[in-house]
């Protein structure tokens, strides 16, 4: 069975989408929408989408397509979103998913009463490593319960000449959003906590901070160094750390159970078992490297094999999660991120930017 | 749009000198602060002209600007802030403007819808903002020799202004080349429509004091040594203030509408003489001389690798950028001279020792 996919929003992400939709046999992409025309028209040309529109009920109505990719800026997610369920089509939304809780919650209740597929772009939970490691987690190798978590998500802002043109255009829409740089980037390091946490009452506490680099740059106007701390109702624990000037520049989360702890490095794609139970004496001294080395030559290997079999691109985790959602919807089976998954990293994307000072553009 | 009202303005104010506008016209230059747009700027205060304005966007910093042309109190010189992508702002900066130097582009984005935005779109913003204004009298769109394809062409075969455009220009794996095609199609599209005087302007490698790095017309560092592609290649190095004094001239001479130019300077150097200066006045570092038949079959084996893996590799070395850029080509400025009167003021000699002196100093500030 095809599956008739469209696009809304033609900017630079609608490419990385594009890229992997043409890698899924079971799809076509029947039209692109942006309301620059221009765009719709040059993302079309370079990706042979057969139809483009500046309009998106034309796109609907002509089109037809049954799974709509929505990568506009995230303050047209939720009316874009809202839109193409009412017309019936199953929506994947660029992250972040909204631009505040109450979004997500109206859109996932739409989604449910009309009994259509949605999700968000948290593709980064799907990459290889991030599959391994969850698997891991179900296989118990943490234990009973998840003690607590550190996700550490970097951010290069690239010289100061980049930092300049992309922050200091007050009107860019990523200085619009109620988060600011912060709502467009930690989605994915928000995620991985989301995705470990229990019930819906969290506690959050949270600092953001200009860091001297862009203090230098533009002052006091862009948050871009955060840290927060989270507790869920079963008493886990979780630290996050957003931060712009940290160097490596990390994506990183660690994991830590009752038993053992598991340590995901998104970017080197790697997962490193962390044994709960010491060795005697000396032996933690001389053991446990040769151990994590062991892990680590795992790894390379792994990496290496998955390279040589063609299955190693940089988006490998769009692509994944783009065929499990489309699997979900061919199937009518639930969709690869659950949404009280999602809801719940709305719910602390807000608590979040509710306790740090925006400043408003 | 009133395409009549653009023409009836060039009609009725040729001043007689050669020239269609006077130095009293108001002229915007687009991309003003940029390395190449502050030099059109200066070039222009030059030549007289003293009602200028120069268009640059919120971001961009004024401190090179201000060293080369005095600053936004120079006489004459009216610095306005704005965003291309915006019509409003657009409107504002082509109100009055007899002639419009559009250097403002997308250059250095890997990726292609943000590089199309920064070079289509905005272009597309002036030249409907120009229109409505209906005063207009020429259109200069700074191009590149990034658009030409030489395939069909010999080894050593020459690429003047009758060469062929890329016609795909999405595989050349390039943002800027497609952007740059897009832009001049736009161009040509909006002078055949609405009868917009315009000239395209297409430099070839702008080297000058300020630029950074090595173009990859001589070669690549991407793999952490340096692969000297360019071999006994003739490299088009136009020095900035040439180029920039030859964009003024497009902008002002008579009978060049719709013309093509390309620019580069005489006695160009080959890819081996120029490196070989760089590492005898710059700094000594290793390189590794690649064959041309090995850079093609290297190109050609990449762009047949990143097809098969569907992207595993990006497609940034292919077979039509071996073409473009390491095939090697000979250039000519012949229609530039015979069109415009236009010289080198600076030789290649001397454009040389200047920039390998800006680099000498970069490289001890660096280190």
């Amino acid at each position: 069975m095809s599956l008739s996919v469209a696009i809304v929003g033609c900017g630079k992400i609608a490419d990385a989408h594009a890229g992997q939709i043409r890698r899924i046999k079971e799809c076509d992409l029947v039209g692109a929408c942006d309301r620059e025309e221009l765009m719709a028209r040059q993302f079309a040309e370079r990706f042979e989408a057969p139809r483009y529109f500046h309009n998106l009920d034309q796109l609907l109505e002509e089109a037809r397509p049954e799974i709509v990719h929505i990568t506009t800026p995230p303050q047209s997610h939720f009316t874009i979103a809202r839109q193409c369920l009412e017309h019936g089509c199953h929506v994947y939304v660029e992250k972040p998913f909204t631009v505040n809780a109450h979004e997500a919650e109206v859109l996932v209740e739409l989604a449910e009463r009309r009994g259509l597929r949605l999700t968000v772009g948290h593709d980064a939970q799907f990459s290889h490593a991030a599959r391994r490691m969850r698997s891991l987690i179900r296989q118990g190798y943490l234990g009973d319960t998840v003690v607590h978590m550190e996700s550490y998500y970097g951010y290069d802002l690239g010289d100061p000449m980049y930092a300049r043109a992309f922050l200091g255009e007050k009107g860019h829409w990523v200085r619009m959003l109620p988060g600011g740089l912060l709502q467009n980037v930690i989605s994915h390091g928000i995620a991985r906590i989301a995705e470990l946490l229990s019930g819906e009452n969290l506690r959050v506490m949270a600092h953001g901070f200009v860091s001297p680099f862009l203090q230098r740059l533009c002052g006091e106007e862009v948050l871009d160094e955060l840290r927060v701390i989270i507790v869920d109702e079963r008493g886990s624990t979780a630290y996050f750390t957003f931060s712009s000037q940290m160097r490596p520049v990390l994506h990183q989360f660690r994991v830590y159970g009752s038993r053992n702890g598991l340590v995901l490095d998104e970017q080197q794609q790697t997962v490193v078992k962390l044994r709960g139970r010491a060795l005697k004496s000396y032996l933690e001294r001389f053991v446990p490297p040769i151990i994590l080395a062991r892990q680590y030559v795992g790894n390379t290997v792994r990496n290496a094999r998955l390279f040589l079999r063609n299955d190693f691109h940089m988006e490998a985790g769009k692509k994944e999660l783009m065929a499990a959602f489309y699997r979900s919807i061919v199937d009518d089976t639930p969709p690869p991120i659950p949404s009280s998954e999602i809801l719940r990293a709305a719910r602390l994307m807000d608590s979040i930017f509710e306790q740090v000072r925006i400043p408003s553009p | 749009m009133d395409s009549d009202r653009t023409r009836s303005g060039a009609e009725a104010s040729a001043p007689g000198t050669g020239e269609i506008i006077g130095v009293s016209d108001l002229v915007l230059v687009t991309g003003s602060t940029g390395f190449l747009g502050a030099r059109v700027v200066t070039s222009l205060l030059n030549r007289g002209f003293r009602n200028i304005r120069c268009f640059t966007r919120r971001s961009s910093g004024l401190d090179g600007f201000d060293v080369m042309v005095g600053g936004q109190h120079a006489a004459g010189v009216d610095v306005i802030r704005g965003n291309l992508l915006s019509r409003d702002d657009c409107i504002k900066a082509t109100k009055d403007v007899a002639v419009i130097y559009h250097l403002a582009a997308g250059t250095g984005e890997k990726s292609f819808p943000d590089a199309f935005m920064n070079s289509v779109l905005t272009t597309r913003n002036l030249l409907d903002a120009a229109l409505g204004h209906g005063v207009l009298r020429r259109f200069v769109n700074v191009s590149s020799f990034a658009v030409y394809t030489n395939r069909n062409k010999p080894h050593r075969g020459l690429l003047d202004e009758s060469c062929p455009i890329e016609a795909h220009p999405e595989r050349r794996g390039e943002a800027y080349c497609y952007a740059k095609v897009k832009q001049d199609e736009l161009v040509v599209g909006y002078g055949t429509k609405h009868g917009i005087p315009y000239v395209l302007v297409r430099p070839g490698s702008v080297y000058g004091p300020g630029q950074r790095g090595i173009t990859g017309r001589v070669g690549s560092g991407a793999f952490g040594i340096f692969l000297h592609l360019g071999g006994t290649n003739v490299i088009p190095f136009t020095y900035v203030d040439n180029c920039a004094e030859a964009i003024v001239l497009a902008g002002i001479r008579k009978g060049v509408d719709r013309e093509v130019l390309n620019v580069v300077d005489d006695d160009l150097p080959t890819s081996r003489q120029f490196l070989r200066l760089y590492k005898r006045h710059v700094r000594p570092f290793r390189s590794i001389p690649v064959p041309r038949l090995v850079s093609y079959l290297l190109c050609a084996a990449w762009e047949k690798y990143s097809t098969w893996s569907e992207g595993q590799l990006p497609p940034v070395f292919n077979r039509r950028t071996w073409h473009a850029y390491w095939k090697g080509s000979r250039y000519t400025n012949t229609k530039l001279k015979a069109l415009l009167g236009w010289t080198p003021d600076v030789t290649t000699a001397e454009g040389l020792r200047r920039y390998f002196e800006s680099c000498r100093i970069r490289e001890r500030d660096v280190s």
